[in-house]
C-alpha cells in the first residue's frame, strides 16, 4: 500500500502570533461558522484582536449571527464594519441594525445561496476562521468528537475550501489520523489553538422540544392529515422537517402513521436531532443526511450511525450543485413569522420590522422539495399570520405550497395538482384570503406600520435575485 | 350525545378564542375553580363580551357557574343566562341546587355528581327539570371519602357505575371524570376505555390534547358501524320482529341499538 506523506500544518499558539503572518489589515474579508450556535466562543475571540487593532472596514461573512455573538455588535458600534453577509441574525446584533443600519449593507443570504457564493467567487473570503472541535496536525477535522463538540461542520465546508487563507480553530489537536474528515487539511493553512472553542451545550438553545402547545398540536394534527390525503407518506419518500416545536409534531405524527402502515423513508436532511435519530435507528428511515445538529443525540449519533452522514452547505442546498440532496426532497415542513395572499413568507423580520432571523435553508428546501407546507398558527397573540402584503420577503410564493393552520389548509392556487387531490377530502380547505378573514374576524386587520424610508439591507435568493429590502425602523 | 366535555378557564382569552379549535364535541367554560376569587368579575365580562359576538354551531357550550352555596352563584347566572349556550354545569349538585338553579333559567343542566350525598341521591337529581346528563366528579369524591385515585379506578368503579345506569334509565349522557395527568396519553386510554366500559357515554378533560383519545374511544369503531349498517339495512328489508345475522338473534333492541350507533356515526361524520 503506497503511503502518502503529509504535511503538518503550522499551528500557532495565540492570535497575536498568527497576525504576525498574516497582514490583518490587507485581509477584511471574513467569515465564520455558526454550528456551535449560542455557544460559540471563536467568534468573539477573533474579533476581540480586530477590535485592539481598530482595523475598519470589515466585511464580515458569518453563516449566521446568534444574540452571544456581542463583538460584532462592539465593532458596528466602534465603525469598524462594512458590510454583513450571513444567513441569519438574531438578538442585539438584529436589533442594533434594525434601527441603525451599517455603514454598508446587511445582505441576507440562503444556505445553499451562501455555499454557491463562496463556491463561484461571488463571496471573496479573504480569511475564514473555522471552529472546529477535533482536528489533527495535517488539518483534517470532525465536528462530532471532542470536548466541544458540535456535531456536522456542514456550512464551512465552501470557506474550508475556497476562502484565501483558511484557519482551523482549535482547543483540540490530536495525533491520529481522521477517518473520512468532514474538513479536508490539504485546504488548510494554519491550526490556531486556544483554550476553548465554545460551549457544546449552547447548540441547543431554543429548539429540539415536540411541542405540548394544543395550537401546535392542532397545527401538527392537521399537516400529517394534509400529507396522507395528498399520498405523500409512502415507501422510499423523503422528509425535512427542521427543529422546531411543531415540525417535531409533525414528524412523531408521521413517525406514528410509518409504523402502523409499515412504511420506510428514503432520507430526512437538514438540520438534524434527536427524534431524527431514533427513526434513523428503528430502522423507519434509510440516511440521515445531516448539515447541522441541534442537539446532543445528534451529535452523538454522528460518530456510531454509518447512515447518518454529514454533508456539506453545497451538498445540501447549492443550487449550482447537480446532487444537492434537497433536489430528492419530497416534502418540506416550514415555519412563517409572516404570510400573504401571494404565499410570500417572511422569518427574517417580525410584524414590527425587527430582525429576527432569516432563510437559513427556508428558501432553499421550499423551492427544491416537491411539496413545501408552512405550519403556523392562524394569529400570533392578537396579531394575524397572514397579512396582504409580508414586511420582508424572504421566500418567493410561487416555491410555497400549502399555509397548514390551526383552523385550515391554503392551498397556493399554482399547485392545482394539489388542489385537485383534496377536493372530495374532509379537510378545512380555505383560499388564503379566507383563512385571513377568519383571523379578522378576531383581530380585525392590523394598521400597516412599516416604514420605507432607508434600505439598511437586501434579501438575496439562491439565484442571486434580490427579492426584497430590508428597512430601517 | 357528545362523546367530549373540555372544560377551559373562563378567564383565558388565548384558550377561549380558540374553543372551536379543539375537536371536543362540548365546551365546559369554567368559573369556578380554574378562575380565583379575585379574577370571577373579569371571567363573566369576557365570556359575555365574547359569547354576545362569536357564536358557535358545531360545539355545544356549557359554563360551569359557582355552586349554588357560593356568593357567586346568582351573579354568574344573571350575567350569563341571556347567551347563546346550550345549558350550565352545576358543582356541588343537590337537589336542592337544581330547584335554585331552574328558578333562573330554564336552559340544560348537568349536574355535578362529587360527593357521597350527591351520589346517594343520584336518582332524585337525574328526575329533576332540565337535567341532561350527569358528570361524575371524582377528585371531590375520593376527597370526601378520604381515598386515593388510581390508574385502575377500582375506587369509583361504583360511582361511575351508577351515574352510568341511572342516566341510562333516564335517558340521559353519563359524563365520566377528567383524567387528570394530562402528560400521560396510554393512562388517558387505559381510563377512558374502563369508564366507556362500564357504561358511560362520554368521558370530561381538562385539556385540549386529551379530546382526541376521548372522541376515538367513545365514537363507534368502523366495524361497528359496518355492523350496524347490515342490522338496520336487514330489519327494514323484513317483517319479522326478530331476525339472525350471521347466527346472532336479532331483536329491536339491538336494531335501536344499531340506529344509534349510525345517528353517532352522522353526528361525528364517521
Amino acid at each position: 500500500m503506497e503511503t502518502i506523506k503529509r504535511q503538518n500544518i503550522k499551528v500557532i499558539k495565540n492570535i497575536d502570533e498568527l497576525f504576525t503572518l498574516i497582514d490583518i489589515s490587507l485581509n477584511r474579508n471574513i467569515s465564520f461558522h455558526h454550528h456551535l450556535r449560542n455557544g460559540d466562543y471563536v467568534l468573539n475571540h477573533v474579533l476581540s484582536k480586530y477590535k485592539k487593532e481598530n482595523i475598519k472596514g470589515i466585511n464580515l461573512f458569518p453563516s449566521a449571527i446568534f444574540p452571544s455573538y456581542n463583538m460584532i455588535l462592539e465593532l458596528i458600534k466602534n465603525d469598524q464594519i462594512n458590510d454583513i453577509t450571513t444567513n441569519y441574525i438574531n438578538g442585539p446584533t438584529a436589533e442594533y441594525i434594525t434601527k441603525h443600519g451599517l455603514p454598508g449593507k446587511l445582505k441576507m443570504q440562503t444556505h445553499g445561496g451562501r455555499a454557491r457564493s463562496i463556491i463561484e467567487g461571488k463571496n471573496k473570503i479573504d480569511i475564514a476562521f473555522i471552529a472546529a472541535p477535533y482536528v489533527n496536525k495535517f488539518g483534517d477535522a470532525v465536528g462530532y468528537l471532542g470536548k466541544n463538540k458540535c456535531g456536522s461542520l456542514g456550512y464551512c465546508i465552501p470557506d474550508s475550501i475556497y476562502a484565501k487563507i483558511k484557519v482551523l480553530v482549535t482547543d483540540n489537536l490530536v495525533d491520529n489520523l481522521i477517518e473520512n474528515p468532514e474538513i479536508n487539511g490539504e485546504n488548510i493553512d494554519y491550526i490556531l489553538l486556544i483554550d476553548e472553542i465554545g460551549d457544546t451545550m449552547g447548540i441547543v438553545s431554543g429548539t429540539t422540544e415536540i411541542t405540548k402547545n394544543p395550537i401546535g398540536v392542532k397545527i401538527a394534527k392537521n399537516t400529517s392529515l394534509l400529507l396522507k390525503e395528498l399520498g405523500l407518506i409512502k415507501d422510499n419518500f423523503s422528509f425535512q422537517s427542521g427543529a422546531g416545536g411543531v415540525s417535531l409534531r409533525v414528524t412523531k405524527d408521521l413517525k406514528d402513521i410509518m409504523i402502523k402502515e409499515n412504511i420506510k423513508a428514503s432520507f430526512f436532511s437538514g438540520g438534524i436531532t434527536g427524534y431524527h435519530v431514533e427513526m434513523l435507528e428503528e430502522g423507519l428511515v434509510e440516511k440521515l443526511y445531516d448539515v447541522q445538529c441541534f442537539d446532543l443525540e445528534a451529535i452523538e449519533s454522528l460518530s456510531r450511525n454509518e447512515f447518518h452522514i454529514p454533508i456539506s452547505a453545497s451538498e445540501y442546498a447549492n443550487p449550482a450543485n447537480e446532487n444537492q440532496v434537497i433536489k430528492d426532497l419530497d416534502i418540506v415542513i416550514l415555519g412563517a413569522t409572516e404570510i400573504d395572499y401571494d404565499f410570500n413568507v417572511n422569518v427574517t423580520t417580525d410584524s414590527h420590522q425587527t430582525l429576527i432571523g432569516g432563510s437559513g435553508g427556508h428558501s432553499d428546501t421550499a423551492t427544491e422539495a416537491k411539496v413545501s407546507v408552512i405550519v403556523s398558527p392562524l394569529m400570533r397573540g392578537r396579531i394575524p399570520v397572514i397579512k396582504e402584503r409580508v414586511t420582508t420577503i424572504t421566500t418567493l410564493g410561487k416555491n410555497i405550497d400549502c399555509l397548514v393552520t390551526e383552523r385550515g389548509i391554503a392551498i397556493n392556487p399554482l399547485r392545482k395538482d394539489l388542489i385537485k387531490k383534496l377536493k372530495d377530502t374532509k379537510l378545512k380547505v380555505y383560499s388564503i384570503n379566507e383563512l385571513a378573514n377568519i383571523a379578522y374576524n378576531f383581530t380585525n386587520i392590523p394598521k400597516d406600520i412599516i416604514k420605507h424610508d432607508k434600505i439598511i439591507g437586501e434579501v438575496e435568493d439562491r439565484t442571486y435575485k434580490i427579492i426584497d429590502n430590508i428597512y430601517q425602523k | 350525545m357528545s362523546r367530549s366535555y373540555l372544560f377551559i378557564p373562563g378567564n383565558t382569552p388565548s384558550m377561549i378564542q380558540n374553543l372551536d379549535v379543539f375537536e371536543s364535541d362540548a365546551i365546559i367554560i369554567d368559573f369556578e375553580d380554574s378562575v380565583s376569587s379575585f379574577d370571577k368579575d373579569s371571567a363573566r365580562i369576557l365570556i359575555k363580551n365574547f359569547l354576545k359576538k362569536y357564536s358557535y354551531n358545531e360545539v355545544e357550550i356549557y359554563i360551569r357557574i359557582n355552586s349554588a352555596d357560593s356568593m357567586y352563584f346568582l351573579e354568574d347566572v344573571k350575567v350569563t343566562k341571556d347567551l347563546d349556550i346550550f345549558g350550565y354545569v352545576l358543582p356541588k349538585a343537590s337537589v336542592e341546587a337544581i330547584k335554585e338553579l331552574n328558578k333562573l333559567t330554564d336552559k340544560a343542566i348537568i349536574p355535578i355528581i362529587e360527593s357521597p350525598m350527591a351520589l346517594l341521591k343520584v336518582e332524585d337529581i337525574a328526575k329533576e327539570k332540565n337535567v341532561v346528563a350527569l358528570l361524575l366528579g371524582a377528585e371531590d369524591y375520593t376527597k370526601e371519602l378520604g381515598i386515593k385515585r388510581t390508574l385502575e379506578a377500582v375506587e369509583i368503579l361504583y360511582a361511575r357505575s351508577i351515574i352510568a345506569i341511572t342516566a341510562n334509565a333516564y335517558n340521559l349522557d353519563s359524563i365520566d371524570t377528567p383524567y387528570t395527568n394530562k402528560e400521560d396519553e396510554e393512562g388517558l386510554l387505559i381510563d377512558a376505555n374502563n369508564a366507556l366500559n362500564l357504561g358511560l357515554t362520554s368521558k370530561s378533560s381538562i385539556h385540549p390534547n386529551q379530546v382526541d383519545i376521548i372522541n376515538q374511544v367513545f365514537a363507534p369503531s368502523e366495524s361497528e358501524i359496518l355492523e350496524a349498517k347490515r342490522i338496520v339495512k336487514k330489519s327494514e328489508e323484513t317483517d319479522k320482529g326478530a331476525f339472525s345475522l350471521d347466527g346472532k338473534m336479532i331483536d329491536l333492541p339491538v336494531i335501536e341499538k344499531a340506529k344509534k350507533v349510525l345517528e353517532k356515526a352522522k353526528k361525528y361524520n364517521l
